[in-house]
């Protein structure tokens, strides 16, 4: 597949780094000596402009190539270079890199004609939430007036992201104790395993690969999974793929920036009590201003006095979302020192993940390198991507209304043929049922199916 | 030469003030014609709306070719118009040749009490005076509800420029703007208004026509409807609303509590079909709160002491609850006989006052609320200091710019309480009247949150006749500055005000 990369920083090398092998790559930036660089290093082509504008674009190739990735580090030139070239070659897949969350609300709420967009807040929201345990869902559609979520997880790996060769602190120790074998669901077979009652597995996601989740098939860590199920059969997932009781309760976070702000949402809304420090002033009160749950101090955080007084050290973890590494690599060594047992920086600098982990920082994130690795995961198989957002178009979530002279009515489900199409609640007379192997369907029954695009006629006939 | 160095237009301001007294005396053509109905002397309305009239007229000839009306005239405008209004409305009882409003401060004291919805009144036997000059009462205080400047705003097309800083002093509150224009803003607050006193005077009225309450009849239900809608609190009996049935009390202590509570709501959950902003609204459901306690505490007091009984206790308690707390100020009973605890807890409510955005005075229960979390904030602060915490009202964070003037305005109203209990204590030593403090209190109490009566002998069935003229005329000063909500007031007694 011919690819066009929009940007060659951090994210686009990262991405051209993966890909160059197997792709004809063309890479676009502003900056010659970028491109020079990147041109060195692999076999792709550059060319030298502005992404956003429809000449270089067209210079670029995008009439003749497959997918393009806009990378750069302001959303708006990645819009519109991805907006242009769907105008300019409608059949070619469009992957954006954003830094404001909204936008991603925007696209998920379908205004935004592109195919994927990766928010880098959102990703280092959701490494932060992870590492900390606690599996955010990466996406919740809502049907049924919000009785049905079909929501996304992944499910933690097992080990903790610390540089094994380096003796763990004993923090780290600790939070790697923490993980205990989650029986009940991870790597059982799903006809043994106890899932929440009102819930059903739709798919999951191993790599590349789509596992259908039929009885012998078993969750394992590292999957990403979809479930569908009532909002509190969810929330219970989410409990139950990180495999233990939630023993984060408190979590502070340095610095009210966007990522900072990103993940205190992320957090809240899993109930961890959540407290941010910021040095400015004007960034405190908006932090505190959109987030009225969050306990906001305006401080630089790293005065003894301040550090005391407010029990910074009896935090279960801390977060660093400072634009600067050195300022968080000294807050983070702060934190430590006064007790704090789990400590997560966000890294801009490229090297900077090794340098904190070798300096006994728990866990480094660099946003733009998650936030590459997501690209470069869609644009290696669109169908392993947000499935539950029908973005890959080859699976969907149809809410239809069973006809009278179904040939489905009356079965029991346990005896339904096993077709691939997964019924995964009926609303009937307007209350969702989350339907057990002896449950049958009944005329004038609204059912919520996950099923493949290819599908969709046949499940609509049979219906 | 002194003009120049003024930074307030005066001529402009006054020539504004002649106008709107030159309006305000048509309002004369309503008692005016009840007084030909009733085959009453027409000479007080026709002499008085001359007066007015003239006085407005020859104001705007002075001043001609002064138009120039800026934020700072605003104050002006504001404040003199409600001294000049009360002036107009003392015209008739002089007139009228009335013995017990014959004294000019007397009568400017009750006519101050009519338009600032008050409702303390010197008389001392209402039932005497004229039907057309007891109506004439109960009327000013509907003009003076929703506000003169509002009620100007809405019909005249001159008060578009400067208009919403007047409007502001006259009806503060938020969530009122029910329009990008204020002008349309006020011509829905005025017709909700209308639209409500006609639902209360049908209801009432039809009381009486079905002879659940033989004592109601249409010019019982326009008189006392004209109290109630405005939080005013004249009635036309000497013993207020014990004189008529269960069901028009009842009736009457509904439409009060609709008339404290924020009428951009109302608006909203009537014309828009939206009843959920009642809900959603925290001032509301702490005024619905605050309503309930008080009603709560007055019954338990009138059962433990065996005052009333059954429905006639409940209905006691929550009518001089809504009545006080609305600052409406009418009495189903004679509330002074009901003991220490059920003053205090009525001097409570009379503090605490209605909604914002209500015709209620008072300080107001959104400024409580918002005391409140400003008080919050700063003792979490003392423990938090770099904390950064905002106030935050209905889920929105609340300018600190309002909060300031929430803090200046409840200090500056305790202040002036503080004061005018001082002068009445001091005054009542002077010439030896006999007042208790907690009268005391309460008159002052009474007359700067334009509630009504007080106990003791300006109790609701009493009179404020008793007080000796420098009493009465601080009074006069604290029912004008407690229905502008003293700012406008306090402002024009600065230099920075006059100076550029």
């Amino acid at each position: 597949v011919r690819i066009v990369v929009i940007g060659a920083g951090q994210v686009g090398s990262t991405v051209v780094e993966a890909l160059h092998e197997g792709h004809e790559i063309t890479v676009v930036d502003v900056d010659s000596e970028r491109l020079a660089v990147l041109g060195d290093r692999f076999d792709a082509a550059t060319v030298e402009g502005n992404g956003a504008s429809r000449r270089t674009l067209e210079e670029a190739g995008v009439r003749e190539c497959g997918l393009l990735i806009a990378c750069t580090s302001r959303d708006e030139s990645n819009i519109i270079a991805a907006v242009f070239t769907r105008r300019l070659s409608p059949s070619t897949s469009t992957i954006v890199r954003t830094t404001d969350e909204e936008y991603l609300e925007i696209w998920q709420e379908r205004y935004l004609d592109v195919d994927f967009v990766v928010s880098s807040e959102r990703e280092t929201a959701l490494a932060v939430s992870q590492t900390i345990g606690v599996p955010a869902a990466r996406q919740t559609d809502v049907f049924a007036d919000g009785q049905v979520q079909v929501v996304e997880f992944d499910v933690v790996d097992g080990d903790v992201p610390t540089d094994s060769a380096l003796p763990l602190s004993e923090a780290a120790t600790r939070a790697a104790d923490r993980r205990a074998p989650r029986g009940s669901i991870v790597g059982v077979p799903l006809r043994d395993a106890t899932l929440p009652a009102e819930s059903k597995v739709a798919t999951i996601i191993r790599g590349d690969k789509i596992a259908l989740p039929h009885g012998g098939e078993s969750i394992r860590p590292g999957d990403r999974i979809v479930v569908i199920g009532s909002p509190g059969a969810a929330r219970e997932w989410g409990r139950m793929v990180c495999g233990e009781r939630r023993v984060v309760h408190d979590v502070v976070i340095y610095g009210a920036g966007r990522a900072g702000l990103a993940t205190a949402r992320m957090l809240m809304s899993q109930g961890i009590r959540v407290r941010i420090v910021e040095a400015f002033d004007d960034h405190a009160r908006r932090a505190a201003d959109e987030l009225p749950q969050a306990r906001v101090f305006h401080s630089t955080g790293m005065d003894a006095e301040f550090i005391e007084r407010e029990r910074i050290g009896e935090a279960d973890a801390a977060v660093f979302t400072m634009r600067d590494d050195a300022k968080n690599h000294y807050a983070a060594t702060l934190a430590k020192m006064y007790g704090v047992p789990l400590t997560i920086a966000v890294v801009h600098d490229a090297h900077s993940v090794e340098v904190f982990e070798r300096a006994g920082v728990d866990v480094a994130i660099n946003p733009r390198l998650i936030t590459a690795e997501e690209m470069i995961r869609w644009a290696h198989d669109p169908r392993t991507q947000q499935v539950a957002m029908l973005e890959g178009d080859r699976y969907e979530v149809l809410d239809i209304e069973v006809k009278p002279d179904s040939t489905l009515l009356a079965t029991p489900f346990k005896e339904l043929p096993q077709t691939g199409a997964l019924i995964g609640a009926i609303i009937r007379e307007g209350v969702a049922i989350f339907p057990h192997s002896d449950d049958v369907l009944r005329p004038g029954d609204r059912v919520i199916v996950f099923t493949e695009s290819a599908r969709v006629p046949a499940v609509v006939r049979a219906l | 030469v002194t003009r120049s160095r003024l930074g307030v237009d005066v001529l402009s301001a006054l020539n504004l003030v002649g106008t709107l007294t030159k309006f305000l005396s048509l309002a004369f053509a309503f008692p005016l014609v009840l007084a030909v109905l009733y085959g009453e002397s027409v000479w007080p309305w026709l002499a008085s709306a001359a007066v007015g009239g003239g006085f407005g007229a020859a104001l705007e000839l002075v001043c001609r070719g002064h138009q120039r009306i800026g934020v700072r005239e605003g104050f002006l405008v504001v404040s003199l118009t409600w001294l000049l209004a009360a002036g107009l409305g003392a015209l008739p009882f002089l007139f009228s040749g009335e013995d017990q409003l014959s004294r000019p401060l007397d009568a400017y004291f009750e006519s101050m009490s009519g338009f600032t919805t008050t409702g303390a009144t010197v008389v001392t036997d209402v039932e005497a005076l004229s039907q057309s000059l007891v109506m004439w009462r109960q009327f000013s205080q509907w003009l003076g509800g929703m506000g003169i400047i509002v009620l100007f705003l809405a019909v005249l097309p001159r008060l578009r420029v400067g208009g919403r800083q007047m409007f502001e002093s006259e009806l503060p509150g938020p969530e009122l703007e029910l329009s990008t224009r204020i002008q349309d803003t006020a011509r829905r607050l005025w017709l909700l208004y209308v639209g409500l006193s006609v639902a209360e005077i049908l209801v009432l009225a039809g009381l009486g026509w079905t002879g659940v309450d033989p004592r109601m009849n249409l010019f019982e239900a326009v008189a006392h409807t004209f109290s109630t809608m405005p939080t005013g609190g004249f009635s036309t009996q000497a013993r207020s609303v014990e004189e008529f049935a269960a069901a028009s009390q009842w009736v009457i202590a509904f439409f009060m509590a609709v008339a404290g509570a924020n009428f951009a709501l109302t608006y909203r959950a009537l014309l828009r079909r939206q009843p959920g902003v009642f809900v959603r609204d925290e001032e509301f459901r702490l005024y619905v709160g605050l309503l309930t306690l008080g009603s709560l505490v007055l019954l338990v007091e009138l059962w433990s002491r065996d005052l009333y009984a059954g429905e006639e206790a409940i209905r006691q308690a929550v009518f001089q609850a809504v009545s006080i707390m609305t600052t409406t100020g009418l009495a189903s009973a004679d509330y002074n006989l009901w003991g220490l605890l059920a003053a205090v807890v009525l001097v409570a409510l009379m503090l605490f006052g209605g909604s914002a955005g209500s015709t209620a005075g008072s300080v107001k229960v959104l400024r409580h609320l918002l005391l409140g979390r400003i008080l919050r904030r700063e003792v979490d602060l003392t423990v938090h200091p770099e904390l950064v915490s905002h106030v935050r009202y209905n889920g929105r964070r609340v300018q600190g710019q309002i909060l300031r003037a929430v803090q200046s305005f409840v200090m500056l109203y305790v202040g002036l309480f503080a004061l005018g209990t001082f002068l009445l204590v001091a005054d009542a030593a002077r010439v030896g009247l006999d007042l208790r403090l907690i009268d005391a209190v309460a008159a002052a109490a009474t007359t700067l949150g334009n509630v009504g009566p007080g106990f003791g002998f300006a109790g609701p069935m009493g009179s404020f006749a008793p007080f000796s003229d420098v009493s009465t005329a601080a009074m006069v000063v604290l029912m004008w500055a407690g229905r502008l909500e003293i700012i406008p007031v306090a402002v024009l007694l600065t230099r920075s005000y006059w100076r550029i």
